[in-house]
């Protein structure tokens, strides 16, 4: 084992944490900053992102409307001051990303284009075409590897977190070429490794959006914040669950049932299929259940029309998924139409973080998708997610690189670091049971997606939760069938799955606990909101009898709740 | 996912073990349905079949770019290729090329990254224009001259695709593509750095055009590599042996550097008619400068005059008009030259009345059917073997002699990737008795360039095995050959040059199609 040392170590290289590194090189360019990522950077989740990036860019629009609509969508669990400040900063990042050579579309007259998204009430998603996180990425990873001070460790999989005294101290990780664990060694750790949603079996996120920063820091005593709440975004292309951007829904297109009607009158007569997220799906999901959708070979569907947009704007406006829609899903959005199902979005929840992204421990960060600070609240706007990563991914860098100016390097913990490779090693890669992962974690995702999905019960979560519970036991009778040492994905397959299970049954104790409905979190047997008891945030703490939860209060400026309508 | 399984599919993969140091294939076979991807197919083989295949994958939308690999011999995005699509009931499947393998498909994608390090992938201008607070307006035409370019992935199709990038100082169609893209963003200002990390390298380009033929997202990075040499002839920080080529051009009308008084010189035996004594025939014979001047090929110049006389068919060449047709001109970013050679060759062809012109180039060909201005014309052209694969069709040629030869044909990049004339070639070589036919491995589509594309024909200065053509050639040994038969002068010059350079002339030649049929009339 060799030890590294820097003083600033992010962990992934998405939109916040590459954001990170670049503001932190630009708080001060002599520090020496590593960026970890199990994956190149440029095969981050990130680049999946494709509607766009909202920022209060023009005089109509204004700071108080954009936090006004993030907090109502937020159904009023967001923390206000962290909105304000959000709204405040995000024009500041499209701009940075315009100045890092990112193509954002244009109005005639040269200015960066704006459109408009679900639950925002200006158009003001500034987008590069359908490939919005795609080009940010591109030009975010073009600035970062200019700095000679930011060196990449690609393709390096962190396992676990050092901490003592609450102060982090580093991380383990291996190098995936060699299969060699490393220990870090940092003054600060910024955590970036995006969501969890492939706890889930339909799912619009890359096969490697496992949640594994979230468990690392769960796993050393960070509560996991409001990981109840879960997006579910209306349109996963069926049957791989590929999304189908709401910008196809903002350039016009129409959610219809299999008698043709635009259901989406009945739950949004104003909005329609522009309606928060949370309401889009669950309509779409009610008419499933009552038996108005579509049946196909990959079951129930909804489809989604964009046949009056006429080929030239659909080839100007939505190529992507045009190309996605033929290639993936068999069906040409010019003359079919595609079918379509809510999938597994967005993680609201995740590392509890408060609005500088200081964690519970001293030096540990977190920015981006993994982070609970909360600026979502119990649901996000779309466009909102890439704008966080951005800000807060700044805000990250920043914070962390004033944080080590007066800190020195801890000695490293050698019993932990020890402890670890053997978890790693001897318990995962050595395990000789009779588990397969693959098995085990499909059977996961189908329990995720039967009991803890859109509509959620009491009885069903109790057992989800027993079963997730059954399934955790199983991971330790496990065989990786691949006992290489280089580039063994089985070996890193087995670590995601252990992380996701850890993830799921943090999901599942908090949505079980919650009895009300609020956002994308909606119980059928307490289907009201109840701003009385509930208008709080859940803090999930690890123990080894499985998560401790506690509350804490919603930080309210300006608005207070009221009933949420579209 | 359930659906009806529609067949069973074969996936042949190629495996290394880097801890035992071992390679080998496995096979596996694969229910296939409607929707079924190649990553859907490789996750379905680590699931159920092998847990020790390994393989790279994440988006499985056909936006990360990590999932290339090489499927019979092209490379492609697993995901974001249809296994029914394919056509196939049995694939082979390795990793990518001209990067070094980790693990079974997995290639280390370092080299390929490192280029970019070489070039600035962020806007250029001064240090106070960042100090704005407001975006660098760009109206929505200035945008749409670099956004195709922006699509790349970096997914290293093209690289792996690439015949230059064997020579690892070569930064390779993604890098170059991607120097353009900023070169071409009307808010940077970094034009003269970003010449700089080219000059010594982008000649190594044949302008084969794989990397635009295979790129996942249609990426042009072929032309991105002409505009960037364009840049830098206008700036004039050209090799010495790239000038000698431009001015013998400018001077002579040709690349060989010979007065065009001497360009009949091949036919002066024959009795080939030529303009301006002639002004119309049926058939404008264009030979080519290569062809014309070179003494080893101007065999297949004859050849060509032998068997138009033998059709009986009314041809005649320009004589001492005809210029270099400026396809590797162009292609080597002299735009203002290929111009001029373009507009005296058109104003030629419309003084001289012909109804089709027969090129034995696919280069002259390639720009006569694709190149503007020559493209406007929308010129009757064929190349010789379109030409040739007709009159055997009709029975007007009779091969008599049998030629027991094992031959392998070399597709080349102008007929066959640029112009997907594949077929016209093996026909002639079939109808030849007692020859066989055997294909390359890598042929086709996937076909590698022999290293003559503009204009490195004449600029060759690679260490030997960084030559595209030694590649080329060691690769015939392997199949135990004695020619490779070429349809393209070009082809000639660079397989026979690698063939001296591995000193195996005494086991196999490259011949021109032209010149094994000359051996069976
Ligand atoms: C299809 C799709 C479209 C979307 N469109 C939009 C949109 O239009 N607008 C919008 O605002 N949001 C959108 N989102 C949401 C948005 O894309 C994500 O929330 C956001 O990109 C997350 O970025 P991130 O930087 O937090 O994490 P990610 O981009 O997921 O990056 C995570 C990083 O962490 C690394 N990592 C993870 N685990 C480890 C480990 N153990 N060791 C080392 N490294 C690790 C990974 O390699 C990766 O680099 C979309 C999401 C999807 C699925």
């Amino acid at each position: 084992m060799e030890k590294y040392s820097h003083d600033i170590v992010i962990v992934g290289a998405g939109l916040a944490g590459l954001r990170a590194a670049v503001a932190a090189v630009e708080v001060n360019d002599k520090l020496d900053i590593a960026v970890i990522s199990k994956l190149h950077p440029l095969r981050s989740h990130s680049v999946c992102a494709q509607g766009g990036t909202a920022a209060v860019m023009r005089d109509k629009d204004s700071f108080e409307l954009h936090a006004w609509d993030t907090v109502k969508g937020a159904d009023y669990l967001a923390d206000q001051d962290v909105v304000e400040f959000f709204v405040q900063r995000a024009p500041r990042e499209i701009v940075k990303m315009d100045h890092y050579g990112c193509p954002w579309s244009r109005t005639p007259d040269g200015k960066i284009d704006q459109r408009p998204f679900g639950g925002h009430s200006y158009p003001r998603a500034c987008f590069a075409a359908d490939m919005t996180g795609f080009h940010e990425m591109h030009a975010l990873y073009g600035k970062a590897t200019s700095y000679d001070k930011v060196k990449f460790y690609d393709e390096w999989f962190a396992t676990s977190l050092l901490v003592e005294n609450n102060t982090i101290v580093g991380l383990t990780a291996i190098d995936l070429k060699t299969g060699e664990m490393h220990a870090f060694q940092a003054k600060a750790v910024i955590i970036a490794t995006g969501g969890h949603e492939r706890i889930y079996e339909f799912t619009t996120f890359s096969h490697t959006t496992t949640g594994d920063g979230m468990a690392m820091a769960y796993r050393v005593g960070v509560p996991l914040e409001d990981m109840e709440f879960v997006q579910f975004h209306p349109t996963g292309l069926v049957p791989s669950g590929v999304l189908i951007t709401e910008g196809a829904r903002g350039e016009g297109g129409y959610l219809l049932n299999a008698n043709g009607e635009r259901f989406m009158k009945r739950y949004a007569p104003e909005k329609m299929e522009l309606a928060p997220r949370d309401v889009v799906s669950r309509a779409e999901q009610t008419e499933i259940l009552e038996g108005r959708a579509f049946t196909g070979p990959y079951g129930p569907y909804i489809a989604l029309d964009l046949r009056h947009l006429g080929e030239e704007k659909i080839n100007e406006r939505l190529p992507l998924i045009r190309d996605v829609a033929i290639k993936l899903g068999g069906v040409d959005p010019v003359k079919e139409v595609i079918p379509i199902r809510p999938a597994a979005h967005y993680s609201m929840g995740g590392i509890k973080a408060n609005i500088r992204t200081e964690t519970p421990i001293s030096g540990l960060y977190a920015a981006g998708e993994c982070s609970c600070l909360s600026l979502h609240g119990a649901n996000r706007l779309g466009t909102n997610s890439t704008a966080e990563c951005l800000v807060f991914g700044a805000v990250a860098g920043e914070e962390a690189a004033k944080y080590v100016a007066s800190k020195s390097f801890k000695e490293m913990p050698h019993e932990k670091i020890a402890a670890e490779e053997k978890r790693v090693f001897d318990e995962v890669l050595g395990s000789e049971g009779g588990e397969s992962v693959p098995a085990l974690r499909d059977e996961m995702r189908r329990l995720m997606n039967a009991k803890a999905w859109i509509y959620r019960k009491g009885d069903d979560l109790e057992s989800a939760l027993k079963e997730v519970r059954e399934l955790k036991k199983r991971f330790k009778n496990i065989k990786v069938e691949d006992k290489g040492k280089a580039f063994n994905t089985g070996f890193t397959a087995a670590l995601q799955l252990d992380f996701m299970l850890d993830l799921a049954e943090v999901t599942v104790v908090s949505a079980l606990a919650r009895t009300e409905s609020r956002g994308a979190h909606s119980r059928l047997d307490y289907p009201k909101r109840d701003d009385e008891k509930w208008l709080v945030h859940t803090l999930a703490y690890y123990t080894t009898d499985g998560p401790k939860l506690e509350y804490q209060p919603v930080t309210i400026t300006k608005w207070q709740p009221a009933a949420r309508k579209y | 996912m359930n659906g009806e399984v529609l067949k069973v599919v074969e996936f042949k993969i190629r495996r290394y073990d880097p801890d035992e140091k071992k390679h080998y294939m496995s096979t596996y076979k694969v229910p296939i349905r409607k929707g079924t991807t190649v990553l859907d197919a490789l996750n379905y083989i680590k699931e159920n079949l092998d847990g020790t295949l390994t393989f790279r994958h994440s988006c499985r939308m056909g936006i990360c770019g990590s999932c290339a690999v090489n499927i019979n011999g092209k490379p492609m995005l697993a995901c974001y290729t249809q296994v029914l699509d394919l056509n196939a009931d049995s694939l082979t499947v390795e990793p990518l090329s001209n990067m070094p393998l980790i693990k079974d498909l997995v290639v280390d994608i370092q080299p390929f990254f490192q280029n970019f390090r070489k070039i600035k992938t962020t806007l250029i201008k001064p240090a106070e224009a960042f100090r704005r607070e407001n975006e660098f307006p760009q109206s929505p035409e200035e945008l749409k001259k670099f956004w195709d370019l922006t699509l790349c992935t970096k997914c290293a199709v093209c690289y792996s695709a690439c015949p230059a990038a064997i020579d690892e100082k070569f930064l390779g169609p993604s890098a170059l593509t991607a120097n353009y893209r900023f070169i071409a963003d009307s808010r940077d200002e970094g034009l003269e750095e970003r010449l700089k990390p080219m000059t010594d390298n982008v000649w190594l380009c044949t302008s084969c055009n794989s990397c635009t033929l295979f790129c996942p997202k249609l990426v042009n990075c072929s032309d991105s590599v002409i505009e960037d040499r364009s840049l830098i002839v206008e700036m004039g920080a050209i090799p010495r042996t790239v000038k000698d080529v431009l001015e013998s051009v400018m001077k002579y009308h040709n690349p060989m550097g010979t007065h065009q008084n001497k360009r009949m010189e091949w036919a002066k035996d024959l009795n080939v008619k030529t303009f301006p004594n002639v002004t119309k025939a049926d058939v404008l014979y264009f030979v080519c400068c290569s062809t014309a001047y070179d003494i080893r090929n101007r065999e297949i110049a004859k050849t060509m005059a032998l068997v138009f006389g033998k059709l009986g068919v009314d041809y005649a060449t320009l004589g001492e008009e005809e210029w270099c047709c400026g396809d590797h001109i162009l292609r080597m970013g002299e735009k203002g030259l290929f111009e001029m050679l373009a507009e005296h060759n058109i104003e030629m062809f419309r003084k001289f009345n012909a109804d089709k012109i027969v090129t034995l180039s696919p280069h002259c060909y390639n720009t006569f059917k694709n190149d503007k201005p020559y493209k406007d014309l929308g010129l009757n052209v064929q190349h010789y073997t379109e030409f040739l694969a007709e009159a055997l069709e009709n029975g007007k040629i009779k091969l008599s002699k049998p030629l027991n030869r094992r031959v392998a044909y070399h597709d080349p990049c102008f007929l066959g990737k640029r112009n997907r004339i594949y077929d016209a070639p093996r026909q002639i070589l079939q109808s030849i008795n007692g020859l066989e036919l055997v294909e390359m491995k890598r042929t086709r589509e996937s076909s590698f360039c022999c290293g003559g594309g503009a204009g490195r024909v004449w600029t060759e200065e690679a260490e030997q095995e960084k030559r595209p053509c030694v590649n080329r050639v060691k690769e015939a040994l392997e199949l135990g050959v004695d020619a490779i038969a070429v349809a393209c002068p070009f082809c000639v010059t660079t397989l026979e040059d690698a063939m001296k350079v591995l000193d195996v002339e005494n086991k196999i030649a490259v011949k021109d199609i032209l010149e094994l049929l000359k051996e069976t009339l």
